[in-house]
């Protein structure tokens, strides 16, 4: 019984939640939970999931707190204002419970959580500020059979959407449902097909500490299943924190769907980092890769026809860069011509990246009626820890 | 007559349930149009993005299809939800 105490005493603290007969205490426990965004609705997420005794809570955010940030954020202190976000709600989250284990991951999630680290938790959480990087998730969520769950709010509506790709690989995805207008915002983001614009104006949606709090309490219960069963489908969850009314809509897959559509049930994932050549010669040289993400592949001048900087873009990825290298350095004028694309073949890839793998996360192949991930991520089928930020 | 027998009457509502109407739509209306009819006639925010549920089934509607291939039967309640993120950075 000795030996037991520690656990005995972790217990004691949630003895309530054992008085409720359909609480899986012992399954929230073990619950390894992503939480992507550490702004009003992550820090209500990651609240609800400590209170409740969930296993273990990563949270990735890239962000610094500033002052507006207080109003809404439970984990947040005018002494955080300054300080990377992810950390500073992680620290002040851990205090709940010593027995949960918050960590924080600085930057971004796309570099920071490879496809193989994604599969070793039971839900990720979006709870960003921007629709390209609920995109991104669910994607990444879709491939590695993750449970996805999108939470988002404005000053009046909480909204909830809840993917349970683990058991239902074939649900509705985040972009089955999303519309044209919010294609047109991300692209917004971008020019020449995948530069970063220098001056993207991002819209300001006013929110509130009442809308975060039930947006981050229905996502907190989505991402651990509470009194949902495997046999459920994806759905999204609208609340009006004024009226008080809900409404709940069953999300059908689209086909087609810009997410899912290529996917097929769920697509077979190899490690190809150190294996890239070997993966890659297994894919007849005719077949269509997508890469995770766009790709240049040429840049030259259209005015003066130089072509003298390519080398320091060609073959690299194409948002590490902003609109401003379409300037030309020989002429001045922003003539030049930057190919950049997303859409090749086996051969192609094989051709232009010989020896290392593209600068992607990962890239979908057909094979057969399935898909095929290549994870550039990863060397071998061992699951990866996200992967901290160097001091 | 033949085209007014074959439209449907429903029912529109923003999420708020501050604005309802009832219309009369053709079965190859797509829920995008009816979005936007919704965000003109309603003077709703633009810059927001919407989609549409038929809160009678319980059923979110595709954004390109139409009121015939989403299932929509007369009398059915539509409601125009914005598609939310959480808040926004601060300009
Ligand atoms: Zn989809
Ligand atoms: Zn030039």
């Amino acid at each position: 019984m000795l030996e037991r105490r520690g656990a005995g005493m972790r217990h004691d603290r949630h003895l309530r939640h054992a008085l409720i007969d359909w609480f899986p205490q012992a399954r929230v426990r073990a619950a390894r939970i992503a939480v992507v965004g550490a702004g009003a609705v992550g820090n209500e997420v990651v609240k609800n999931l400590a209170l409740l005794g969930a296993g273990a809570i990563d949270v990735f955010d890239f962000d610094r707190v500033e002052l507006h940030n207080l109003t809404r954020a439970v984990f947040l202190r005018e002494a955080d204002v300054g300080a990377p976000k992810a950390s500073a709600l992680a620290a002040r989250a851990a205090e709940v419970d010593p027995a949960v284990r918050v960590t924080a991951v600085e930057g971004d999630f796309w570099d920071t959580l490879p496809l193989a680290a994604l599969a070793g938790y039971d839900c990720a959480v979006a709870a960003v500020d921007n629709f390209e990087a609920r995109v991104r998730l669910n994607r990444m969520c879709r491939i590695a059979g993750v449970d996805f769950v999108s939470a988002g709010i404005d000053s009046r509506l909480a909204s909830l959407e809840a993917f349970p790709f683990a058991s239902n690989p074939d649900c509705a995805c985040y972009e089955c449902h999303l519309p044209e207008s919010a294609y047109q915002r991300i692209a917004a983001r971008y020019s020449c097909g995948g530069l970063r614009r220098v001056a993207a104006a991002e819209r300001l949606v006013p929110t509130t500490a009442i809308t975060a709090s039930v947006a981050g309490a229905l996502a907190a219960s989505a991402a651990l299943r509470l009194g949902r069963d495997a046999g459920d489908g994806a759905r999204r969850v609208l609340f009006d924190t004024i009226g008080g009314g809900a409404s709940v809509a069953a999300l059908a897959r689209r086909a087609g769907c810009a997410g899912c559509g290529d996917l097929g049930e769920r697509p077979r994932v190899l490690a190809a980092r150190a294996a890239w050549r070997e993966r890659i010669a297994a894919i007849a040289d005719d077949v269509a890769v997508q890469t995770s993400d766009p790709l240049i592949v040429g840049y030259a001048c259209a005015r003066c026809g130089d072509r003298s900087r390519a080398g320091q873009y060609v073959l690299r990825r194409a948002r590490d860069f902003d609109d401003r290298i379409a300037i030309c350095a020989a002429c001045g004028e922003p003539a030049v011509r930057i190919d950049i694309r997303d859409e090749f073949t086996a051969a192609e890839l094989v051709r232009l990246y010989p020896d290392r793998p593209p600068p992607a996360k990962f890239a979908i192949a057909r094979a057969g009626d399935g898909a095929l991930c290549l994870d550039f991520e990863t060397d071998d089928q061992r699951p990866q820890q996200p992967q901290r930020r160097p001091e | 007559m033949a085209n007014e027998l074959t439209q449907l009457k429903l029912h529109v509502r923003t999420a708020d349930q501050t604005r309802r109407a009832e219309l009369a739509l053709a079965p190859d209306a797509t829920g995008a149009e009816i979005i936007q009819a919704a965000v003109d006639n309603w003077a709703l925010p633009a810059d927001t993005d919407y989609a549409l549920v038929n809160v009678t089934t319980g059923k979110a509607l595709a954004p390109d299809a139409t009121l015939a291939a989403s299932g929509v039967r007369p009398g059915d309640e539509l409601e125009v939800q914005p598609v939310l993120v959480a808040g926004c950075k601060s300009a």
